[in-house]
């Protein structure tokens, strides 16, 4: 087994958010944000500049970024994509 | 730069369910009520708000006195008072020539206060006080009587008194389609309340001259109504033959259902609910069918409540804490396929699987600032949750919390909303029968409410609550009345 899968690579992704997961045959919706935070992580952007690129492009306050963004990264972790 | 407003970076998974965008079908926003801006309101009132629609009260009543006089004339409405009993609602109805409808002692006096003589009042209910039965009697209030020993009071009263009572019998009748309310009154179908209103008749000074029906409520099918008419005219015309003197009118109650969705109804209420013209249809028609040519048609008493409030009311409440909420089960669509969800199949194939449960099988998750304990009838309906702003997202299904510190405040357990943010003004609607009467004082104070009128202008018809409504009654014992320094024993070390 791949002892480092980039498995980000393998997700297809569409531009309405919606992402198929080859690997597991399941499919996931994500919201706008979701979906630019994962195409810039397929660019190779660190989670330090996706939350620089959140808070550069939209009104909220860097706590409460930081906290979605967290809970984001700790979702596609258990997805195994991270 | 302009920003953008936010949307969160969320992702959840598509399962059978909600891969079809249709489902959940397109949540209309809900920015103004009768041209006033929710954030207006919200604004100059504050959160929670109810917000009556007095257009709204004033067309529905409207609508049913239209539907039932083209059919019968001699139709008059009473306003339940237990539906909706702020003043300035029933003032609303009393203008627009509505009787009232009590079942208790303190609704007679709200009644009275709103300026009701007593013989514009139907006195309902199993619960009537010696006291209160002397007063309505003297005011001339039409009494329907529920049970024996409210008519053995009624015939001693009238002994007292010196003179006749006439009355109203309630009685109940099973329609099939519902459980039967025979909690009330006297049985129409096995001769028990013929037999009673013969023996007021010949052993008291009572006079029946009325009965009642109310056959249940939300009523989704209209035909109850004409099997209730059928068994009350029959009745009636029974009482005449048996020399009881006129039945002079037939109350058939309330329970016609309001625009309000139950739970579990498969149908949405465009489809599943009676207009008041079926309504009217089917009762009237039974009645004149069945009424015996060249005598005078009785009046027809109607209580509708639910019908006729429910839709001018709106709850205004605000997003306090956004959630993603976890499903149980794992993934039922990996399930369905054998394939479990869980870490050790998907291992099985060297694709080190996701964490089951976890990983998008989520559910977003709002919290309001108000829960059940001012949405009562949520036990029954689901009401239309409405974002008051735009969405800046497609929907979601979302889980809408109330704020009680309780598992079961939840108010829908699967709206279509969009990615709500905290602040974010949702509309609940309708909210306008029962709510605000059944609203409990539990944990928090009961919001504000006002009524726009026709002309768009807001009146405030009850402050929020405050500190003193909730302790003004409560009396400390003097023994607890100074609250000191708390004993040095009592003190909970926490380090
Ligand atoms: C005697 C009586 N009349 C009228 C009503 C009003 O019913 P609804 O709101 O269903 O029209 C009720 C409600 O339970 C009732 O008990």
């Amino acid at each position: 087994m791949d002892p480092n899968p980039t498995r980000l690579d393998d997700l297809m992704l569409n531009d309405r958010g919606f992402v198929f997961d080859p690997n597991t045959g399941e499919s996931y919706q994500l919201s706008t944000t979701g979906l630019a935070c994962l195409r810039s992580l397929q660019h190779g952007t660190t989670a330090a500049g996706v939350l620089a690129g959140i808070l550069e492009a939209q009104e909220v306050d860097p706590l409460t970024a930081r906290w979605d963004l967290d809970a984001f990264f700790w979702e596609i972790k258990q997805l195994g994509w991270l | 730069m302009n920003k953008q407003p936010y949307v969160a970076p969320t992702i959840r998974r598509v399962s059978q369910a909600t891969a079809n965008p249709q489902r959940l079908g397109r949540t209309p926003v809900m920015e103004a009520i009768d041209g006033v801006p929710v954030a207006g309101l919200l604004g100059e009132h504050g959160g929670p708000l109810f917000v009556f629609s007095e257009a709204a009260l004033r067309a529905k009543i409207r609508d049913a006195r239209r539907a039932f006089a083209a059919v019968y004339p001699k139709t008059t409405f009473a306003w339940s008072y237990k539906t909706n009993y702020l003043n300035a609602i029933c003032r609303v109805f009393h203008q627009e020539g509505s009787l009232a409808e009590v079942v208790s002692g303190f609704e007679y006096e709200k009644a009275r206060a709103n300026g009701v003589p007593g013989y514009r009042i139907i006195f309902n209910g199993p619960h009537k006080t010696a006291g209160e039965l002397r007063r309505a009697v003297e005011e001339g209030a039409m009494i329907q009587v529920d049970n024996r020993d409210e008519v053995l009071a009624l015939a001693k009263l009238a002994d007292e008194l010196d003179r006749e009572i006439r009355l109203g019998i309630r009685v109940h009748v099973d329609t099939g389609t519902h459980a039967v309310w025979s909690k009330f009154g006297f049985c129409a179908e096995d001769g028990e309340a013929l037999r009673m209103i013969e023996w007021m008749t010949e052993n008291t000074r009572l006079r029946v001259r009325g009965v009642h029906c109310h056959v249940g409520t939300f009523m989704l099918d209209a035909g109850a109504y004409a099997t209730a008419a059928d068994a009350v005219v029959r009745l009636a015309l029974a009482a005449a033959e048996a020399g009881c003197g006129t039945v002079e009118y037939l109350n058939l109650g309330g329970g016609f259902a309001s625009r309000a969705r139950l739970h579990g109804q498969y149908l949405p209420p465009e489809q599943a609910t009676p207009g008041f013209d079926d309504y009217a249809r089917e009762l009237c028609g039974t009645i004149k069918r069945l009424w015996p040519e060249g005598r005078d048609l009785p009046e027809l008493l109607l209580e509708t409540g639910r019908a006729l409030v429910d839709e001018a009311g709106y709850l205004l409440t605000k997003v306090v804490a956004v959630k993603q909420r976890m499903l149980a089960g794992g993934c039922p669509a990996l399930a369905a396929y054998g394939k479990g969800g869980s870490n050790g199949t998907l291992a099985a194939y060297g694709k080190g699987g996701p964490v089951s449960g976890a990983g998008g099988n989520r559910r977003n998750a709002v919290v309001l600032d108000a829960g059940i304990q001012i949405l009562y009838t949520t036990a029954w309906y689901q009401p239309s949750v409405y974002p008051a702003a735009a969405p800046a997202a497609g929907m979601q299904p979302t889980t809408v919390y109330g704020c009680l510190c309780m598992n079961i405040d939840v108010i829908r357990e699967e709206a279509a909303l969009p990615e709500m943010n905290v602040g974010d003004a949702v509309v609940i609607h309708p909210v306008g029968a029962y709510n605000i009467t059944q609203s409990m004082q539990f944990i928090s104070y009961r919001p504000a409410v006002v009524m726009i009128d026709p002309a768009g202008r807001v009146h405030l018809i009850r402050r929020r609550e405050v500190l003193e409504d909730v302790c003004g009654p409560e009396q400390v014992p003097e023994y607890l009345a100074e609250t000191g320094e708390i004993a040095e024993e009592a003190r909970v070390s926490v380090t």
